[in-house]
């Protein structure tokens, strides 16, 4: 039984009438028989491949999470189901933009948008963004902890995308909290959508972009990274 | 397995409006009125007939044209009607964000993401004040303002609810699916809420409700404890909960899915020109949402209709309003 209805690929179709550049989504997933534990991995897999025949543009490549160590290791898959959404075609590229978990209820709008990001190669952050993010010189792990039923989630996980796209040094993770429970207890997340960045910088709700921004750019400062950290370690024990 | 959301894009396939007008109170719905007379594709977004001012008053005797009295929610179904008859859409949805830079407004709702040349921001003055102790240092720490967003980090917990409108009620019925007991304080001794609402909340058997009782302090370390609250005539209660789900609503103009994109007064309310411009092309405001405002139907809808003239004059580059467009 399909899991997009009629209306909706419609409107997915709608949506991908304006794809420019080519798409390749890379599903990590279990091994047919294998003796992981995945709740989503078989739906989001039959997901990926009804979104992905919905434009010539989308290419959908399936990863074995066990059997592929080198493609997990080089793109730092570390649970599943995982998405990595990448400039697909002739010249291939990955951003650093993840899903972790099955990307449904409200986190769908967010695959369709990351789809049309990577498809057109370009975000629209505001200038101070662009020039904030060309002083990084440390990678930023950006991780968005979400549930499915969460309308102010998607807006955070995009803007998170967003910079992942326009920085080289940027990776950003959609983390569905109530599939990874050790993370989501690991970080502390009992709201979402909570980010969380470097492990240490700890950000409550979707913040509009400045705001995320001038938390984001505390990486640059050793000083208060080593502080939170200390903060971070002491919650850990 | 199964998955537990369903797998849909919001709305229709088609969410691109001329004008979105965010709340459906006597402001917003004249606009409305004036907008879809006008021919523009008009949808009015309101969280319910009974979340604002209007919806919630019992008789309203001095609005003109109606010599008998009448019931807010009456008055605003009238008007509701006559924007609709004119082609406007009302969707119950609530606004949770707005991008308003260039000429395409993007307007991010609970069940949709929208577009719009034009937005017209109606939401009233019903929005919270100052908060409750305690309450922003445990945010994210089970303080809560988004039930169905967070019912899955409190399964088999004991939580709290505070409100008193229908939001609040049916964010407390959503945690009895998750929850092992809500306890659900209302500020005042009625719930402002569809007596079908109050009776399933009441009858509930995982559900206290307690009238009347104000919420002093969210007590915690690191993570949301006990409650502490007040029922007048009666000794400070404390009850020990993990989660403190709060939908509390005060005298402040409703601006924080604006996220700072326009400029308010020290008093919180926007700021407009003789037009209800805002400082934002093609964004205007009206109704309690403004600074010095006379808190009456009469004058939110006459500046509703100023607003719905001015938004058709700024969508079709006219240099002066169009009083009636049926000539």
């Amino acid at each position: 039984m399909p899991m997009l209805n009629d209306d909706v690929r419609k409107q997915i179709r709608a949506a991908f009438a304006d794809l420019s550049g080519p798409v390749n989504l890379v599903l990590f997933t279990q091994g047919e028989g294998g003796a992981l534990e995945c709740e989503y991995c078989a739906e989001t897999r039959q997901l990926l491949e009804e979104v992905t025949a919905l434009s010539d543009k989308l290419t959908l490549e399936v990863r074995d999470f066990v059997a592929d160590a080198e493609a997990v290791s080089s793109l730092g898959i570390d649970k599943i189901p995982a998405v990595a959404v990448q400039r697909g075609g002739a010249q291939p590229k990955d951003y650093g933009i993840r899903l972790f978990g099955v990307p449904s209820g409200y986190e769908f709008a967010t695959l369709i948008e990351d789809i049309k990001m990577v498809s057109r190669g370009a975000v629209d952050l505001a200038a101070p963004t662009r020039q904030a993010l060309e002083r990084l010189t440390k990678p930023v792990h950006i991780q968005v902890y979400v549930t499915p039923t969460c309308p102010y989630c998607p807006r955070a996980v995009v803007l998170a995308h967003k910079l992942a796209l326009a920085s080289e040094f940027v990776t950003a993770d959609m983390v569905e909290a109530t599939e990874f429970p050790h993370l989501a207890n690991r970080y502390q997340v009992y709201g979402v959508p909570r980010t969380v960045i470097n492990d240490v910088i700890h950000i409550e709700g979707a913040q509009p972009e400045q705001q995320v921004l001038a938390q984001l750019l505390q990486v640059l400062d050793d000083q208060t990274m080593a502080r939170l950290r200390v903060d971070w370690e002491a919650h850990l024990n | 397995m199964t998955l537990n959301m369903p797998v849909a894009l919001g709305g229709d396939s088609d969410n691109h409006y001329d004008v979105v007008i965010i709340g459906g109170g006597p402001a917003g719905a004249t606009a409305a009125i004036y907008t879809a007379r006008a021919d523009l594709k008009t949808l009015v977004l309101d969280k319910g007939l009974t979340a604002g001012a209007l919806g919630l008053t019992a008789k309203i005797a001095n609005y003109p044209g109606l010599a008998q009295a009448i019931g807010g929610a009456e008055l605003l179904q009238v008007m509701r009607g006559q924007a609709e008859a004119f082609g406007a859409v009302f969707a119950q949805d609530k606004v949770q964000g707005v991008d308003l830079e260039g000429e395409l407004k993007t307007i991010y709702a609970n069940s949709a993401t929208y577009t719009a040349r034009a937005v017209v921001i109606a939401t009233g003055s019903m929005g919270r004040g100052q908060r409750v102790a305690g309450e922003d240092r445990l945010l994210g720490r089970g303080v809560s303002y988004c039930a169905t967003c967070d019912a899955a980090f409190f399964r088999d917990q004991v939580v709290l609810v505070a409100g008193n409108s229908d939001e609040a009620v049916e964010e407390a019925l959503f945690l009895t699916r998750f929850v092992r007991h809500v306890h659900f304080l209302s500020p005042t001794p009625e719930i402002k809420a569809p007596e079908h609402l109050i009776h399933e909340l009441s009858a509930h058997p995982k559900v206290t409700v307690y009238h009347g009782a104000t919420v002093r302090e969210v007590l915690g370390q690191d993570r949301v404890e006990a409650v502490r609250f007040g029922v007048r005539g009666q000794a400070e209660q404390t009850l020990a909960v993990t989660g403190a789900f709060i939908y509390l609503q005060g005298g402040k103009p409703i601006t924080d899915f604006l996220q700072g994109q326009l400029a308010v007064s020290e008093t919180g309310c926007l700021m407009v020109d003789r037009e209800y411009q805002t400082g934002v092309p093609g964004v205007y405001a009206v109704g309690d949402v403004l600074c010095n405002h006379v808190k009456q139907a009469v004058v939110a809808a006459a500046e509703g209709a100023v607003a719905g003239m001015a938004v058709e004059k700024h969508l079709h580059g006219r240099a002066q309003l169009a009083v009636d467009w049926s000539k």
